[in-house]
């Protein structure tokens, strides 16, 4: 049969946002792809050079919307970097209480939107109604629902407020309950598992030479995760073992990657009930804003010749900051500030994963990758 | 408790790794402590010379087991010392992944232990800054073949900063549209933010009175 093109997009029924994947078919069989992004490409680098350090924690958040908390927190880790600050131990467990219920709320936004993908929609409101707990905490925080602004550079904003670490604590407990119903949900429906098992294989040395990592990595079989390998924050205080999954002989396919978010999804619901036990001070003190204990003081310049990075491992692989020192107003702002998203890098690569797949099975395939296209085009 | 990879390995393993390579020619490495939060960590700082930058990446790899290319950062220093106009960092991560073995047809996971890692296996941070002159065509030789994630991040780098990567296949416009103008990279410092004063942008807020690019041209 001939070959030809067809352009899937830019509207796209497996991901929040807008790009297109051009696909060239044999029939029903899928030979090439080409993904085509841009579309939603604000110039996040370029305004951040116009913006004082603690303005762009703002913008940060803005990145993806599904994961705000850690995009602004892998910000603030690298400009921690470049200005040189110690941050206080308490603020360090606030932020990574932050930043798990952040990764929580990021996978049950994707298992939502995964679950209607591959036809099973009772899914989607069942995650949302989780999502909505894990929102509330986060709201808390932050004070609103979606974009934080929580980190600060040199600590966090406010403490816990009163009460939050036994709401959080109940809360967690008894999502740690329904966990079990979504996996019911899924295991148990025929068409999930025909469309998910066996499709969309990738191998962990490739995706590592391709650049993916993160959640899509570990569901290779190997434990690889920037939170052990180039420690920060307080991991290193807890008992926690990143989520491996076996996959097959010849790779992760749809149904491992989504197995190992699930698994993540307890992991970090431990690790926020882990750290919120043993925080500094106890769960009961409440500090101030601005309170030493809470946010150690920053430098507001970077001279010029000073850089600072970060990896972070991010809800969908490893994200970094990269932030050179010297900008305008003496230091004021940075010179250059420099994003990787994991997303930009692994689209591409989910993207090569279709070829020799049915069309059909492409939203299957694209979707198990978790892709967010906010902080792809930034 | 502690299942990190320990900072004395760390340290340990990129001062190994600097010795090795400072012996290279035109390549000057170095080890910097970095803070993170409340831990502090150690990472290799390099600077290559641009004509050296393949052999040092072809090394990097081969010998050292540099298996991941983080992301490329490119950087226009017009008001910057007469060797330094243009830069290139490249962010690698050494992460020891392999793929898992398979026995009797079942595959067995990599569960690497963080505190017994050791050799070449120690994840290690690597950052490369390839500094170039003042040019009107900024260019480096081209890792896509080698690590593959460079890939995309090369064709980011040329889109929005302008420079350029010999024997890069492929090359496009990814993140700009892509009837963009030749030679518009909008990171060069001599573009600024906002291109409208106050006024123009009240008077003609939604844009009607701008006309499209492709007009008058046969479709």
């Amino acid at each position: 049969m001939a070959e030809m093109w067809i352009s899937m997009g830019p509207q796209h029924p497996m991901t929040h946002g807008l790009w297109t994947l051009k696909i060239k078919v044999d029939g029903e069989t899928v030979v090439d792809t080409v993904p085509d992004l841009g579309y939603i490409h604000r110039g996040v680098e370029k305004i951040c050079e116009t913006r004082d350090f603690t303005q762009i924690t703002t913008y940060c958040d803005r990145l993806c919307y599904a994961s705000a908390n850690t995009w602004s927190h892998s910000y603030i880790y690298a400009a921690e970097d470049l200005l040189g600050v110690e941050v206080p131990e308490r603020a360090e467990y606030i932020r990574l209480i932050a930043v798990e219920l952040q990764r929580i709320a990021s996978h049950l936004m994707w298992m939502g939107a995964y679950g209607p993908d591959t036809g099973n929609l009772s899914v989607m409101v069942w995650c949302l109604r989780e999502r909505e707990m894990m929102m509330d905490l986060l709201q808390e925080l932050g004070g609103s629902r979606m974009h934080y602004n929580f980190p600060r550079i040199g600590g966090v904003k406010r403490d816990l407020p009163h009460g939050f670490v036994q709401r959080a604590r109940s809360k967690l407990h008894l999502f740690l309950q329904r966990i079990q119903e979504y996996e019911a949900l899924f295991d148990e429906s025929t068409v999930f598992l025909v469309r998910t098992q066996g499709v969309g294989y990738a191998k962990p040395e490739e995706m590592i030479n391709h650049g993916v990592s993160g959640p899509n990595l570990r569901a290779g079989g190997v434990n690889y995760d920037v939170r052990w390998a180039h420690p920060y924050s307080v991991y290193s205080e807890l008992d926690w073992e990143p989520p491996v999954e076996r996959s097959s002989i010849k790779g992760a396919d749809c149904y491992d990657r989504y197995r190992v978010r699930v698994e993540e999804m307890r992991v970090s619901a431990l690790l926020v009930l882990q750290a919120m036990e043993k925080l500094p001070g106890g769960s009961d003190t409440y500090h101030e804003p601005g309170d030493p204990k809470l946010l150690a003081k920053a430098p507001s310049r970077a001279p010029e010749g000073t850089s600072g990075y970060h990896h972070f491992e991010d809800s969908r692989g490893e994200s970094m900051f990269y932030i050179a020192g010297g900008g305008e107003g003496r230091g004021k702002n940075p010179y250059r500030v420099s994003i990787r998203s994991p997303m930009f890098i692994t689209i591409p690569y989910a993207s090569k994963c279709m070829i020799g797949y049915k069309v059909a099975d492409i939203p299957a395939i694209m979707g198990s990758f978790d892709p967010c296209i906010g902080e792809t085009d930034r | 408790m502690g299942r990190v990879v320990p900072t004395s390995t760390q340290k340990a393993s990129a001062e190994k790794l600097c010795k090795a390579i400072s012996k290279m020619k035109g390549v000057e490495a170095d080890t910097i402590e970095r803070t993170s939060g409340t831990s502090p960590r150690w990472t290799v700082s390099v600077v290559c010379e641009a004509e050296n930058w393949r052999k040092l990446a072809e090394s990097l790899n081969n010998t050292h087991s540099v298996d991941y290319c983080s992301m490329i950062t490119g950087i226009h220093w017009p008001e910057g010392p007469e060797e330094k106009k243009w830069e290139v960092i490249y962010h690698f991560l050494r992460t020891g992944v392999k793929n898992p073995p398979s026995v009797d047809g079942v595959l067995q996971p990599i569960v690497t232990d963080p505190n017994g890692v050791k050799g070449k296996d120690v994840p290690l941070e690597i950052e490369v800054s390839i500094r170039l002159p003042d040019t009107r065509t900024p260019s480096v030789a081209s890792v896509q073949d080698i690590w593959v994630g460079a890939d995309w991040n090369e064709k980011e780098t040329w889109d929005l900063v302008g420079i350029d990567f010999d024997g890069h296949v492929g090359m496009r416009r990814v993140l700009q549209p892509h009837e963009t103008p030749t030679g518009y990279h909008p990171l060069q410092r001599h573009h600024n933010l906002r291109y409208h004063g106050f006024e123009e942008m009240y008077d003609d807020a939604q844009g009607f009175g701008r006309k499209p690019d492709d007009i008058g041209k046969v479709k």
